[in-house]
């Protein structure tokens, strides 16, 4: 089972949306919005693209088409202490595309190409399944579509990837669209322990 | 070749034939009994399926494996315990270091083989518990690739080892000594005889005239290969749940083929539909 943000996640979070904003002095502000009511929040027991079970079903990709924001609050996140960091990665890979003469399959599953990954440790430049490699997640490119979370869930991948609200661009609507149209009821308000609440 | 579900033993539940909450391992004694490890108990069943014997292990299980002399090895965390034919408690071979999660263990001759999922190699040992050599580790990959957390091998009459090496979709095989002789199997979705998704196979063992039956996840399959590594036939869609993973398999006697499903907690009984031999 997928755990519940704890107070460091979001933290984490708020911490490096807030390093981005501070400049424009927007960090107390970040802070504010994010404890008004609780704050917005995506339970990976419900969320389709996420919760375990829920194999051999179509992609839900109302949290990239529902937002309010014309690039989605919500994000594909990497837990890189998670991942098996498989060469043919089924977040990564369309494995159902033809396979080319590597031996890997021909295309990548990420519509916006928004997933990198690097081979990590002693590497073999030869042989590309001789590799760990490490999948990171570009997101001023991601925009929540969730093909990637169902390509890694168990048992296909590790579930090391998720869906989640990023704080520091969600508007924390009073009625979030996408909790309006979520068919797992999955958008829930969460009252988050954030520093100075 | 077609293969057909005969027989299901065991299963979820709270009666003493059952599990609770998991089923991970099964293995064959010489006399035919069946061995199946979960939750944190040891049981053993007859041909038939019917429930023998049963007893508790100090941690929760991974792998089960009986010597010819009728020692049973059961695999842990950081341990292999060993029990006699009743149940009784004998002995250990305790090394955090080597035994991080021991997932198969096989025997040849006086060598004891114990698969480390941790550590991503195959240990040997002589009878006695002295540790000889690693298998694996000196790859190119300083041992096996194995996101799924499983490494199962099945050692030949010959003494050569088939391990799974799933995330290079593999079976290769290795001496004692641990060099490697080589290896079949590659990615593919399509074509039944190929792997497919992030790792597989990633459950293996040897059966009768030098077939290889595999258990893959994502969709669960079992799927058995002649002599030459020619597919012959598998078994898919419903048979498994579709969540199972990491399904262990065995053969008895007969070459009936015996798979864990990890779902329902049972182990599902194939023939072949020309019957079993012999
Ligand atoms: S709309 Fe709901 S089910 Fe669909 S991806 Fe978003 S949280 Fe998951
Ligand atoms: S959620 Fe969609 S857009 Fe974002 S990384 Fe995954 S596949 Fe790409
Ligand atoms: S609260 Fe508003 S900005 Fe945030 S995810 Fe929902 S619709 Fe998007």
């Amino acid at each position: 089972m997928k755990k519940q943000p704890t107070r460091r996640d979001v933290l984490g979070h708020v911490v490096r949306g807030t390093g981005l904003l501070v400049l424009g002095g927007a960090a107390v502000h970040l802070v504010r919005r994010a404890n008004a009511e609780g704050a917005w929040w995506i339970d990976p027991t419900k969320c389709v693209n996420i919760r375990l079970g829920a194999t051999g079903v179509e992609v839900c990709d109302l949290c990239a088409t529902d937002c309010v924001l014309p690039l989605s609050a919500i994000r594909a996140v990497n837990e890189f202490s998670e991942c098996g960091r498989c060469c043919i990665c089924p977040a990564y890979y369309d494995v159902r595309s033809e396979v080319g003469p590597d031996g890997l399959p021909s295309r990548k599953l990420c519509p916006r190409d928004a997933i990198t990954r690097e081979a990590i440790g002693e590497v073999d430049p030869e042989d590309p399944l001789n590799n760990f490699y490490e999948y990171t997640i570009d997101e001023d490119k991601c925009n929540g579509c969730g093909a990637c979370v169902m390509g890694c869930k168990e048992p296909a991948g590790l579930g090391s990837i998720r869906l989640e609200v990023r704080y520091d661009v969600c508007l924390d609507c009073n009625r979030c669209t996408i909790a309006q149209v979520c068919p797992d009821d999955a958008i829930v308000q969460k009252a988050i322990d954030l520093p100075g609440a | 070749m077609d293969y057909r579900q005969t027989r299901v033993i065991s299963g979820k539940g709270t009666g003493a034939h059952q599990f609770r909450e998991s089923l991970n391992g099964i293995g064959f004694d010489p006399a035919g009994r069946l061995y199946a490890v979960g939750d944190r108990e040891v049981k053993v069943f007859d041909g038939e399926g019917t429930l023998k014997k049963r007893w508790e292990t100090q941690q929760p299980p991974y792998c089960v494996a009986v010597r010819d002399d009728g020692s049973v090895f059961v695999g842990e965390a950081g341990q292999v315990e060993m029990f006699d034919q009743s149940g009784n408690r004998v002995g250990a071979w305790e090394d955090a270091d080597r035994f991080g999660t021991v997932t198969s263990i096989g025997f040849h001759e006086d060598h004891v083989l114990i698969a480390d999922a941790a550590d991503r190699c195959i240990r040997r040992y002589d009878k006695t518990g002295k540790w000889i050599n690693d298998i694996g580790k000196d790859n190119n990959t300083k041992g096996f690739l194995i996101p799924n957390g499983y490494l199962d091998f099945s050692v030949d009459e010959t003494g050569v080892i088939h391990a799974s090496n799933s995330a290079k979709h593999r079976v290769e095989r290795y001496t004692l000594d641990g060099e490697l002789l080589g290896f079949f199997g590659h990615f593919g979705m399509v074509r039944p005889e190929n792997f497919p998704g992030c790792c597989n196979p990633t459950n293996l063992t040897l059966a009768g005239e030098g077939k290889l039956v595999v258990t893959e996840k994502a969709g669960p399959r079992m799927k058995v290969y002649d002599r030459d590594r020619k597919l012959l036939g598998f078994v898919g869609g419903d048979a498994f749940h579709a969540e199972c993973k990491n399904m262990d398999v065995a053969v008895d006697g007969q070459d009936r083929i015996y798979v864990v499903d990890t779902v329902r907690l049972s182990v599902l009984v194939f023939e072949s539909e020309g019957g079993s031999k012999p």
